[in-house]
């Protein structure tokens, strides 16, 4: 079968969807359901081995004739989408339902589908034009999305931010696309790689795409967003929008031809991303945006991976940058199904306790045993740990550089500080994640609605356990997706493509695999053994103080104050102290906030400043005459010393 | 199957052995002070001891509170399994099996990490936070040493990067990865594992709700990541890899020996840092490692 003939009806689904979707729940469901899958079909189809599917039509939009093209990178990209959009469309039937919402819920169905529409559409254009409305499309769809809880003030000003910084992006990629149509004569897009004169460009699609995909400075928006946005699109939001940047990013990397710094910068900008993101998301204490900035972090593993793959393909096609790359795709898969799994995690928090606070958490594995098991996975395989699927990609991306980083030649000086800042942005991930569960989910619940929580449904427990298996499948056998991964590296390089795993892939499955089992088996026979040495439960001895509170636990800011601290030249944290004082101390108090820096001491200050510049000039247009004449008087003046001193021919 | 039979015998070798390191260190610590001293296999006791004791559970643990260590125990046992042993070989070397070494003992901190904080005491909690911190910058320095090697001999294999002796680089390599030993193992001057005192501790600190069978698995677990790192650090300075079998077991043993004893006497001779001076040894130790990694780099050149 053609791949063609589900992405029509994928379609044409979601289409029907975007109607439906206000009147039609049920429908609409059984719509969304359909287009994903269709989706996630012909992506398969794609990875599977079936040749490029491309479709020309005569019909014209907006003086272009439609055409496209779905070949391996994007099917990449469209299987992740299929896949989120998929479990996110049942998750949110019980996250969002109508009854609680009754407003935004009808209109959050059609915004859904035509996201999604709009992001399968950016996948399969083949002309720039089309490329550039289906973008169009779904920033705004992400939009409305964002701001389904529009009467919450924080919520708006996230969606204006977000509105905002897309189109400054947007705004680059209008340049990017026309120029390039100039440069070549049509709209089309494809290989161009023989171009030279094309190669500039690159920064242009760089600064474009990098506002999408969170690239650090460029993530201002990210936060903001995925905090206030519903659970389930902070979920699509995070795993799949943001990664339409990277697949921007790693599209026209491979398409045109790169300029010689162009994979020295964005291995830079890669490793730093990854650093500052994660060191942002060790500091804040709002589950949802430790998670947003943890995506700046992979975002960063990923452009890292890509940026070592453009200098080795600048170096004779180094097989290192093979690794690298692939790596770098298949993190694209890992984080998508790991953060979505952990935004639906995150939103099955708030539901039942309607905090994102982490410090008035604690406790909830006792009320959300499978909310918290399943947290816990995601936790251990965002953070790059063994067996489950974070590592595996970050392994590749790392022995990639490694392996530059040994063979003597230039990019040995950008592998080796990539690596080094990679393992520290690991170890720092380990100290986030180990957080984030363990304030959440571990320990006496902090507060009372953390004590009257409840576990989430089966609607919303079904699509974490679909994810949560996907994981564990993409890290105990990662050779059965490597053909995937080698197709969308083949579409990126025709140089590396060839289907034949790297050696140490192929030793590695095997090796995770006896991990797993060895780490249950373990658990289970000390579980026994303690069981039958007999147990009594106690209090927490706590070295021996009789009425431990709940209160007096370890809080998200204190456990990640030594190491926030190294990082507090950037995050500049703000505190509000109240020390207590005299022998009769009145009540005392510690606030902390750790600010979106870049935002908000850098932007918000420019901003400001240039707001005040122009209200100053506007003091010189007053409208009496009498002044505006001396102006022109004084301008003839200056004009006139000027050809006087010779100044001017 | 021929690969079970490798790995039995090492395993349990790691298995037996691990335990005798700490004894040792005590009796270095005991002897400089003039007393006599803990017996050498006094651990193995406390094993044996713990493992048939019964459990006392905080009533706010979860599974995951027996999980966590079985957990880290698997990880530490399958990161000293990667390590090769000279001439006696390594299990499964393959390329870029230094990183999976790295990442497992990561895991085996999540796991401890992670039953730490099941009590809810704000103790543990204390102790939980400076580890993963502290370990940001000891994986800093672990990752450069690493890096060092794999630039000096051009494989990103633990087997052949341990294989021949460090270059002019060693006595710089092997002072980092001490202070490495040092800081990841909680020894002196990072923490002292004979205090009593909460509020200074560390790895101590982290387990003071365990008990029975789950603390037995901590503590072999500890003393196979301190052999561990000992070893690592005999072989990343002498050419085991070059030596007849015999010889090269003996400089093993005497390495390990010699790595111990100087944790020992460390251990005698210092007192603990404070903990705002801790991350400056450790960048220290980065820096150590960063100029054996330039010093490979030049010699390569």
């Amino acid at each position: 079968m053609t791949p063609g003939v589900p992405l029509l009806f994928s379609a044409a689904c979601l289409l029907g969807g975007v109607v439906c979707g206000p009147r039609r729940a049920r429908t609409w469901l059984a719509l969304t359901l359909a287009g994903a899958a269709g989706a996630l079909g012909a992506a398969l189809l794609v990875l599977g081995g079936a040749p490029d599917w491309e479709w020309r039509h005569g019909f014209a939009v907006g003086g272009e004739t439609l055409h496209f093209r779905l070949d391996g990178l994007s099917a990449l990209f469209l299987a992740l989408l299929g896949l989120v959009a998929g479990t996110g469309a049942i998750y949110a039937q019980e996250y969002w339902p109508e009854a609680h919402y009754p407003a935004s819920a009808p209109g959050g169905r059609s915004w859904w589908c035509g996201l999604v529409l709009g992001m399968g559409l950016v996948l399969v254009s083949a002309n720039g034009l089309h490329f550039l409305i289906a973008w169009e499309l779904f920033t705004v769809c992400a939009f409305f999305l964002i701001t389904l809880d529009r009467q919450r003030r924080e919520v708006r000003k996230a969606g204006w931010l977000y509105l905002a910084a897309s189109h400054a992006g947007t705004v680059c990629l209008f340049a990017f696309f026309a120029t390039l149509a100039a440069r070549t004569g049509s709209w089309e897009i494809g290989p161009l790689r023989g171009r030279l004169d094309c190669a500039p460009l690159f920064w242009l699609a760089l600064a474009g795409f990098g506002v999408k995909a969170g690239l650090f400075p460029l993530h201002i928006w990210l936060p903001a967003a995925h905090a206030g946005a519903p659970s389930h699109v902070s979920a699509i939001l995070s795993a799949v929008a943001v990664k339409m940047g990277v697949y921007g990013l790693i599209r026209f990397s491979g398409w045109l031809p790169a300029p010689a710094a162009a994979g020295w910068v964005v291995t830079g900008l890669g490793a730093v991303s990854a650093l500052f993101g994660i060191a942002f998301a060790l500091a804040q204490n709002d589950l949802k945006r430790l998670l947003a900035y943890c995506t700046v972090e992979n975002v960063g593993i990923i452009l890292t991976g890509l940026g070592a793959a453009m200098l080795g393909a600048a170096h004779g096609d180094a097989p290192w940058g093979r690794l690298a790359l692939a790596g770098a795709l298949l993190h694209v898969w890992n984080h998508g199904a790991v953060k979505a799994l952990l935004f639906f995690g995150a939103g099955s928090v708030l539901h039942a306790t309607g905090t994102r606070e982490m410090s008035r958490l604690g406790g909830l594995w006792r009320a959300m045993p499978w909310t918290a098991s399943l947290f816990a996975l995601g936790a251990v395989a965002i953070a790059g740990l063994p067996p489950l699927n974070g590592f595996v990609s970050e392994w590749l991306v790392c022995l990639g550089l490694f392996d530059a980083a040994t063979r003597p030649g230039p990019s040995a000086w950008a592998a080796t500080p990539a690596a080094m800042v990679l393992a520290v942005a690991g170890a720092l991930a380990l100290a986030t994640f180990a957080k984030a569960a363990a304030i959440v989910f571990l320990g006496a619940a902090r507060t009372r609605s953390a004590e009257h929580a409840h576990e989430c449904g089966a609607l919303m427990r079904g699509p974490m356990l679909a994810l949560a298996a996907l994981c564990l499948a993409l890290g105990l056998a990662p050779v059965w997706f490597w053909p995937a991964i080698a197709r969308a590296a083949g579409a990126w390089n025709p140089a590396w493509a060839g289907r034949e795993p790297p050696a140490p892939l192929a030793i590695l499955g095997p090796l995770q695999g006896m991990l797993a089992l060895l780490a249950v088996a373990a658990a289970a026979g000390l579980w026994w053994k303690s069981r039958a040495n007999g147990w009594r439960r106690g209090l927490t001895w706590d070295c021996g103080y009789a009425h431990p509170s709940a209160r007096m636990q370890y809080t998200s800011g204190s456990f990640a104050g030594i190491a926030a601290g190294w990082f507090g030249w950037l995050l500049r944290p703000e505190r509000r102290i109240r020390r207590p004082r005299g022998p009769l101390p009145a009540a005392a108090s510690w606030m902390e906030r750790v600010p979106e820096t870049v935002l908000e001491r850098v932007l918000g200050p420019a901003g400001r400043a240039l707001l005040r510049l122009s209200s100053a000039a506007r003091r010189l247009q007053h409208g009496r005459v009498q002044a505006y004449i001396l102006y022109v008087v004084a301008g003839l003046l200056a004009v006139g010393t000027l050809v006087l001193l010779g100044g001017m021919p | 199957m021929t690969l079970i039979l490798d790995l039995l015998p090492r395993f349990a070798l790691w298995f037996v052995l691990a335990p005798l390191l700490p004894g040792i260190i005590n009796k270095v610590k005991a002897w400089v002070a003039g007393r006599r001293g803990p017996p050498v296999l006094q651990l193995y006791y406390d094993l044996a001891r713990l493992w048939r004791k019964g459990v006392v559970l905080s009533t706010l643990a979860s599974p995951g509170f027996v999980f966590g260590p079985a957990v880290a125990w698997v990880a530490v046992m399958g990161a000293a399994l990667l390590l090769p042993l000279g001439p006696a070989g390594g299990a499964p070397g393959f390329r870029g099996d230094m990183l999976v070494l790295i990442y497992l003992l990561a895991l085996a901190r999540f796991g401890t990490a992670w039953a730490a904080m099941e009590t809810g005491s704000a103790f543990e909690g204390m102790g939980v936070a400076r580890e993963v911190s502290y370990a940001v910058l000891a994986e800093a320095a672990l990752i450069t040493a690493m890096l060092a090697l794999c630039v000096q001999t051009g494989s990103t294999s633990l087997a052949a990067m341990l294989a021949p002796a460090a270059g002019a680089d060693a006595a710089l390599l092997a002072a980092g990865l001490f202070v490495v030993l040092l800081a990841e193992n909680c020894r002196v001057p990072f923490d002292d594992p004979n205090t009593h005192l909460e509020l200074t501790m560390i790895h101590e600190v982290m387990v003071l709700d365990h008990s029975g069978p789950p603390l037995a698995v901590i503590l072999h677990g500890a003393s196979v990541k301190l052999l561990l790192f000992a070893l690592l650090l005999t072989e990343a300075v002498l050419p085991v890899g070059k030596l007849a079998p015999g010889v090269a077991a003996a400089a093993l043993a005497g390495g390990v020996l010699a790595v111990t004893v100087g944790a020992g006497l460390v251990e005698s001779l210092l007192a603990r840092l404070a903990f705002r001076r801790v991350p400056l040894l450790l960048t220290t130790a980065f820096l150590l490692c960063l100029f054996a990694l330039l010093m490979a780099w030049k010699g390569g050149a």
